[in-house]
């Protein structure tokens, strides 16, 4: 586990050890610990944009005593996984490193423009999603404890379910075609441990998988 | 009471009359609400409003205070003319003016700029200034703006002598400010820092107010 002290301690290491810099997303746990929704994580979630800085950061973190691991199938929907992240585990926590794809999600120009805070240590550029693109995220990696996380998310923010079902749209067209079936799943699940998910919203998402599985099937 | 569901509710920018609106309940008792928000960290910022009404940035999650404001934050708190971006920046390792001037006019950007010229009057270290600006290859840049600063800012400071000498030696990789940006107005400056400005004397006209 990491907190957010640490977390910090981390990060302006990464920082000063880079020469030239590097920006990523902060998602999942990292982005709840920046928002203050919680204690710690057991890994940090970044997402980069290009295949360069995500190595310059591995590079880092193998320095200072992390390993790299497969340990894939920690995500629910790994089947799906086209661009593999890179983990790495060490000092009780883990580092996943995502390039533009995270398992089942796309990295889309709404969630750069909805980005909250902007963390800057040296040449290490650090934005944190919005509280809509993690709990989206959080249909995507689907790991244990994500649903827990995405119910404090739902009780702590006013969610605009509208962001949800655009987003959800965005990525059916643009990414996965099943991402709606994932969200739609999540949303159930997350029902079920009590979440306030609005009724219209899960019969918005699954109109949304409909269309387009009828569309698949008319090709 | 469960304080984290009221900051829900109460979730923006809101004024004491605004929360009595919102949770019907009397004045005594919205400034005790206000209280216990702030107690746990859900009051994010406090600022006067134009009537001199206080404003309370309340949020559903508890203020982290870590590091150091960013650029624009710290334009905005030292400039007249603000700047607006759709996110907060926090930084962290703490920004000096000097370092923020020179970050303004590294960044192109023209409201920022415009906007940074107040910041001049707040330099303590010239020399750290040159030295930034320097390695930045605004330095000239840097001379410039702070002319026409001097111009329209009130009670500016005034240069050290040797570091407006030192700041003149200085290479700049381009003459433009702005990127294709230049006006007639300030012809002298342009021809003393040998750089081409992109203000004009109605641009700076909200200094003078």
């Amino acid at each position: 586990m990491i907190d957010f002290e640490r977390q910090i301690e981390i990060f302006k290491l990464i920082g000063k050890s880079l020469k030239e810099s590097v920006e990523c997303y902060a998602i999942g746990g990292t982005a709840m610990l920046f928002l203050g929704l919680k204690d710690s994580t057991k890994d940090v979630d970044l997402v980069f944009e290009k295949k360069e800085e995500r190595n310059l950061i591995k590079k880092v973190l193998e320095k200072i005593g992390l390993k790299e691991s497969n340990d894939i199938e920690i995500y629910r929907h790994s089947e799906t996984i086209k661009e593999s992240p890179i983990l790495l585990e060490g000092h009780e926590f883990r580092f996943d490193l995502f390039l533009k794809d995270i398992i089942s999600f796309k990295l889309s120009p709404g969630i750069k423009e909805r980005v909250k805070e902007r963390h800057e240590f040296d040449n290490f550029k650090i934005m944190v999603v919005s509280p809509e693109d993690i709990l989206l995220l959080k249909s995507a990696t689907d790991r244990r404890g994500d649903v827990l996380d995405a119910k404090k998310i739902i009780e702590t923010f006013n969610i605009d379910w509208d962001i949800v079902i655009k987003e959800c749209e965005w990525q059916t067209e643009h990414g996965r075609k099943i991402f709606s079936l994932f969200l739609f799943d999540f949303l159930e699940e997350l029902e079920e441990i009590g979440a306030d998910v609005p009724k219209n919203v899960k019969r918005r998402v699954r109109d949304i998988g409909e269309r387009k599985m009828i569309e698949l099937l008319k090709k | 009471m469960n304080w984290q569901k009221v900051a829900k509710k109460l979730e923006g920018f809101q004024t004491v009359e605004s929360i009595e609106k919102t949770l019907r309940v009397k004045r005594a008792t919205a400034i005790n609400y206000v209280y216990e928000m702030r107690k746990r960290g859900f009051v994010h910022g406090e600022s006067r409003g134009r009537k001199g009404k206080r404003l309370y940035e309340i949020r559903p999650y508890r203020k982290i205070s870590a590091g150091y404001p960013g650029l624009y934050e710290i334009i905005n708190a030292n400039s007249p003319i603000k700047v607006v971006r759709s996110y907060k920046t926090i930084v962290y390792r703490k920004m000096s003016i000097e370092e923020a001037i020179v970050k303004a006019i590294e960044t192109k950007n023209f409201r920022l700029i415009l906007a940074s010229l107040a910041l001049f009057k707040k330099v303590r270290n010239w020399y750290r200034l040159y030295k930034l600006s320097k390695g930045a290859c605004v330095g000239r840049k840097v001379g410039a703006l702070y002319d026409i600063s001097r111009k329209y800012v009130r009670k500016m400071k005034r240069m050290d002598k040797r570091v407006e000498n030192l700041l003149k030696e200085t290479k700049v990789k381009s003459k433009y400010i702005v990127p294709r940006l230049r006006t007639e107005d300030f012809k002298e400056i342009e021809k003393k820092w040998n750089v081409y400005i992109p203000f004009n004397k109605e641009d700076l006209e909200r200094y003078k107010e």
